[in-house]
């Protein structure tokens, strides 16, 4: 005897069928997307780093890849392929750091990828990717050595984080580099919005794939995000109202 | 009547047109008669050709013919064409070449090479060994019917006049241009001069023998075979089936604008096999003409030396303007008597030194070139050796000039140069230095104290270490909690409910940095557990929670007789799914086993007896720091936790995100314990004075402390934004 | 016909992705064996990951050490440590006494030292906020974080006084409501990003393993 979860299935079916039409069709709706002032600023802050000749450091968080704190590393790594991309022929190229050898492991990946699509396979060193700590605090103990020796201007922080996410974001405030973090937890948030300069409130650092253009796809999940969030809020006021009224669900 | 082509414009003109209806142009050259001393003005002067006399043009043609036929008497010479009297424009242009007075560039502008072709002007048969160009071969097989002496003669002369004419077309602009017609398609506009110039060279040349050259006119002896092979046309007539072609007559330099360089084409004729014959020399002729005057003529040394070789000396000028031969024609652009102007046997013509035309006078850029090339005579140009114009007099030469580096002889073009622009190069020039320059390395910058962080470190520091240094008891400082929360009460009442046969499942799921936190909020209520008989197990999600258990559990209770550790749960949320599904096999071994444990396992302890399952447990206690950690405990054990209690420590920063589960009306947790201020109000229930109590005045402290701080920021912050505000500048970052 | 091994790897990644996700949604043997398999894999996978992010770590230091570049004595000491600890669990175990003295003594202290200056970092922010950010929302920001401090924290006046317990009701009231509240909505959010982004993995329209 099989047993499906309908309603589960239902849903997994809405998200795919929303992401795959829009990622289709979705140029016919132009999508203008809100400012973000941190992804506003982030392209001109990485491109005076390159001219200066100094690095881009990004930081994939604390969390595990098969933990469900992986989803905003996993973004991280889609901003990883773009950032690479602009700053492989720079004197410093990015490093990416992460508090978990699986996750140090695919940011080495996502680096030669991006190496390979620039045609400069030679330039790439394994050690661009790389853990700093197997805990939080001792990931973060690692960070003021980096950004002091290797010249880090541009600080970004893109994974999951906890209150130890603050001190990495004061870290590179205090070289006064441009930080810009975002992470899950929204306890993180909260601290990281009173350190960083360039905070990630909310889902932002979903969005960072779609405001640095990786692809269609990402702009096709912010619209099918969008859509869901609509649906979810209806519900959750319908559900309001029929409580209030006394109809029990 | 035929219409007249318009050199300018093209555009079809009637044949007795003088200027083109369209663009002005002149279309019938003017003929000086007499020679002007004047220079470029005589461009425009020209005397009008008269009526009815015999056209200037057909003299120079009749001489040759003469020439030709008493030469030679045997061959076939060819009809004159009876158009003679219509003879083309073309000749035309050629007869105006010999407008006497008619100079070149003033004295002092004849480029260098000219004078010394004109210096050697009276070199004779110097050899060459130049290859000939391919209608100078033409020329020479046309010698095939008469005998080699009189070809070699005939040959000569066509060398020697059709050398003249193409190098009449090779001058430069200052220079006198000759026509070729028929086998040079394209004439240059300024042919009027070389015209006149024609005339002269079509003087009956003198005799001269096989297979030496004979002494040639002083105007065309300066042509040698090699630069520019002269042959001597034979007389011949037009065949009736050749048309005559139209040639639009040379427009009038005065007619022409400055910037308009007419495109003047020569329709192509097909001419009678008795002209091509004519025209075309034979090559074996035509080297026995070469190979006498290779041995003679100067030979511009080559650019690239061959091992051996020497190469020029070093004090050699560039250019050797005495070995550079002129033809005679280019030797009278120095003379100031203007040449004589009569019968062909009188003299070899005089062509008259090149002039420019106004408008192109006026292009000459002022101050910044100046030609100091003198012409030479002919016996004194070099004869190129080496390129396409190898063989030929008065051709530039390639290497000395233009490979070989020489200081100008003039000044160079002067650059106006602003201040702003030298300054702009001067920045630049350092910029480039600076490239090439090491700097010294820089010393590190002395780093700078950050004041304000200091400050609040040092305050805050104060605010926690003095209660402890002073040993404030509980009490002395800050007034204990009066009130119990509310959620003590459900909390202790499971404690006190919980089963003591079974064991409690107490979870580590934080890091060593919440230690100083959660270590006092759990406190008591571990202390609580141990003392109502309750036996503990640990189990940890992190690496270091182990050990964590195991610091915190050692002050409390014995290891083995009331709690056991299960050890680290590797795998994140995933393992946890594993363990509340199968406990026994997710977490086999254990951690920090007592003795009597040693190479066992912990579920073979006493406490553990009889628990297969998770629902086995009197109580699922999870510390946590993290929501995330603490939803995901409550999302995977509920579904196997039964009807165990699960209950909650937490960091205060986690209880908004965990309290909705607490407070739910199905609640998934069924007790909830965070921040001091509610474990020292659980110790006070359970009557206990353990660890949260002595944090409770440092902890009092350093809360009031960060209050004060936020409260200088906020008051700073809000008097700088209105005094900002009022003087209208944009504030200053603080640190 | 060659193929292209990235082409391979993400078809690893979207079979082994379909069975889990198809576990969660079809309740059948096969499948939830097969899913329990492939989670235990990603737990060995991950273990395993660990070593290999240890070993980068050891060999990005050791590459500072040996060639001296600026900091390179705080990687020797790195290095020094991550032997000496490493030894000595292999030698006496991790739940010997001379291992749980590292911890106890060395890792224990530094953390919560880490944490202590995460306080003063997060004072000194909340002191430069308004002042930096000059905006309604970093005084909301402020404001709130001063009376969450004021209720939670004990005043030197007592806890018996009205005004305080008004506070500490305002102060669970902000928390249990409007704190809550907005980190459900931020959760919620997280939540859909977190599974379109997981969906872009699973159509291999992101391969973080490599293209």
């Amino acid at each position: 005897m099989i047993g499906f979860d309908y309603l589960g299935i239902a849903v997994l079916l809405l998200f795919l069928g929303l992401l795959i039409g829009f990622a289709a069709f979705g140029h016919r709706w132009p999508m203008v997307l809100r400012s973000i002032r941190g992804f506003d600023e982030l392209n001109t802050a990485i491109e005076r780093a390159v001219e200066a000749g100094e690095r881009v450091h990004l930081s994939l968080g604390t969390g595990s890849v098969i933990g469900s704190d992986s989803a905003p590393a996993l973004a991280g790594l889609a901003m990883l392929s773009r950032v690479a991309t602009a700053t492989t022929m720079s004197d410093k190229p990015v490093v990416v750091t992460a508090g978990d050898g699986a996750m140090a492991l695919l940011a080495q990946d996502t680096l030669r990828a991006a190496y390979e699509r620039a045609k400069a396979s030679e330039r790439f060193q394994p050690i661009s990717g790389r853990m700093l700590g197997p805990t939080p605090f001792s990931y973060v103990a690692s960070l003021p050595i980096l950004i002091s020796t290797e010249g880090v201007s541009v600080h970004l922080l893109a994974g999951s984080f906890g209150a130890e996410g603050a001190l990495a974001a004061d870290f590179g405030e205090h070289q006064e580099a441009f930080v810009l973090a975002g992470t899950d937890d929204a306890q993180s948030q909260a601290l990281l919005y009173a350190t960083a300069e360039y905070p990630l409130i909310g889902e932002e650092v979903f969005a960072g794939g779609a405001y640095l253009k990786v692809g269609p796809f990402h702009l096709a999940s912010l619209r099918t995000q969008d859509m869901v969030r609509v649906l979810i809020v209806a519900l959750i006021l319908i559900g309001t109202i029929l409580s209030t009224l006394g109809v029990s669900l | 009547m035929s219409d007249v082509r318009c050199p300018m414009c093209s555009t079809p003109n009637p044949e007795d047109a003088e200027v083109c209806a369209s663009c002005g142009a002149r279309l019938k050259p003017l003929v000086a008669d007499q020679p002007s001393p004047q220079g470029p003005s005589d461009w425009e002067e020209k005397p009008e050709p008269i009526e009815g006399e015999e056209p200037e043009e057909e003299d120079w043609l009749r001489r040759v013919r003469a020439e030709a036929e008493s030469e030679l008497p045997e061959e076939e010479v060819p009809e004159e064409a009876p158009e003679d009297a219509e003879a083309p424009d073309w000749l035309g242009r050629l007869r105006e070449a010999e407008i006497p007075g008619e100079e070149g560039p003033p004295e002092g502008e004849v480029p260098d090479w000219l004078s010394a072709f004109a210096e050697e002007a009276g070199v004779e048969g110097e050899p060459t060994e130049a290859p000939e160009p391919d209608w100078l071969e033409r020329i020479r097989e046309q010698e095939a019917l008469g005998p080699e002496e009189e070809v070699g003669e005939a040959e000569q002369e066509e060398e020697d006049w059709l050398a003249r004419l193409t190098e009449e077309e090779e001058e430069p602009p200052e220079q006198v241009f000759k026509e070729v017609p028929s086998l040079e398609p394209d004439i240059d506009w300024m042919a009027d001069e070389a015209e006149a110039e024609v005339e002269k060279l079509i003087e009956p040349e003198p005799e001269f023998e096989e297979p030496e050259l004979a002494p040639i006119p002083s105007e065309v002896s300066e042509f040698k075979p090699t630069e520019v092979p002269e042959v001597a046309l034979p007389e011949f007539e037009m065949p009736h089936e050749v048309e005559e072609p139209e040639i639009p007559p040379a427009p009038e330099p005065s007619d022409l604008e400055p910037a308009e360089i007419p495109e003047f084409e020569l329709p192509e004729v097909e001419l009678p096999r008795e002209i091509e014959e004519v025209v075309e020399p034979r090559p074996s002729e035509i080297e026995e003409v070469i190979e006498p005057i290779e041995e003679e003529a100067p030979q511009v040394p080559a650019l690239i030396f061959e091992e051996g070789e020497k190469g020029p000396p070093d004090d050699a000028p560039d250019l050797d303007l005495d070995a550079i031969e002129l033809p005679d024609w280019l030797a009278d652009l120095k003379q100031t008597a203007p040449p004589e102007k009569g019968p062909v046997e009188e003299g070899p013509p005089d062509l008259a030194p090149a002039t420019l035309p106004s408008w192109l006078e006026a292009m000459r850029p002022i101050d910044t070139f100046r030609s100091v090339v003198e012409i030479e005579a002919e016996e004194e140009q070099i004869v190129e050796s080496a390129g396409p114009l190898a063989g030929l007099r008065g051709a530039l030469m390639a290497e000395p000039v233009v490979a070989m580096p020489r200081a100008a002889s003039v000044s160079a073009a002067r650059l106006e140069v602003t201040e702003r622009q030298y300054a702009q190069a001067e920045l630049l020039h350092r910029m480039v230095e600076e490239e090439d320059r090491e700097l010294p390395e820089a010393r590190a910058e002395r780093g700078r104290l950050p004041f304000l962080r200091w400050v609040i470190g040092v305050l805050l520091i104060l605010a926690v270490a003095l209660p402890t240094v002073m040993s404030l008891q509980s009490g002395e400082g800050f007034p204990l909690p009066i009130l119990r929360p509310r959620d003590l009460d459900p909390l202790f009442d499971l404690v006190e409910r919980a089963s003591v046969d079974q064991p409690v499942l107490v979870i580590f799921d934080y890091t060593p940095g919440y230690y100083g936190e959660l270590d006092a909020v759990a406190s008591p209520l571990l202390e609580h557990i141990l003392t109502r008989g309750l036996r503990v197990a640990t189990l940890s999600t992190q690496p270091t929670g182990p050990a964590l258990a195991d610091e915190m559990l050692s002050r409390l209770g014995e290891n083995g007789q009331e709690y056991i550790h299960l050890g680290y749960l590797s795998g994140g949320p995933t393992a946890v799914q594993l363990f509340v599904a199968s406990p026994r096999e997710a977490a086999p071994k254990g951690f920090n086993l007592p003795e009597e444990l040693e190479r066992q396992t912990s579920w073979e302890s006493p406490i553990l007896e009889g628990v297969s399952r998770l629902s086995d447990f009197s109580m699922v206690v999870v510390i946590t720091a993290g929501p995330e950690n603490a939803r995901t405990w409550v999302e995977q054990a509920s579904p196997w936790k039964g009807e165990t209690p699960l209950v909650m420590v937490l960091s205060t920063g986690a209880e908004p995100l965990v309290r909705p589960y607490y407070e739910a009306l199905e609640p998934q947790v069924d007790a909830i314990l965070t921040s001091l201020p509610a474990a020292v109000a659980y110790e006070q229930f359970i009557r206990s004075r353990a660890g949260a109590h002595t944090r409770w005045n440092a902890f009092g402290a350093g809360m009031l402390s960060v209050e004060l701080i936020l409260i200088a920021g906020a008051i700073y912050g809000v008097v700088g934004w209105l005094l900002n505000a009022r003087r209208g500048k944009d504030g200053r970052r603080i640190g | 016909m060659r193929v292209r091994t990235s082409l391979i790897w993400a078809a690893a990644a979207v079979i082994a992705g379909f069975f889990v996700l198809l576990g969660y949604f079809v309740d059948h043997q096969v499948i939830n064996n097969l899913r329990l398999v492939l989670i235990r894999w990603a737990v060995l996978l991950a273990a395993v990951a660990l070593f290999l992010g240890l070993f980068n770590l050891l060999s990005v230091h050791w590459s500072k050490v040996s060639e001296q570049v600026t900091g390179w004595p705080y990687s020797a000491v790195l290095i020094l440590a991550f032997l000496v600890t490493l030894i000595l669990g292999m030698v006496f175990g991790p739940d010997n006494q001379v291992s749980l003295g590292l911890f106890k003594y060395i890792q224990l202290p530094v953390e919560a030292s880490l944490m202590a200056l995460l306080t003063v970092s997060l004072a000194v922010a909340g002191f430069r906020l308004v002042s930096r950010r000059r905006d309604l929302f970093s005084l909301v920001f402020v404001g709130t974080a001063l009376l969450v401090l004021l209720g939670t924290g004990p005043w030197l006046t007592g806890g018996e006084s009205s005004f305080y317990i008004l506070v500490g009701q305002v102060r669970n009231w902000l928390v249990q409501v409007w704190a809550s509240g907005g980190a459900r909505g931020i959760v919620l959010g997280v939540a859909l990003g977190a599974v379109l982004t997981g969906l872009r993995i699973l159509l291999a329209v992101d391969r973080p393993y490599g293209d």
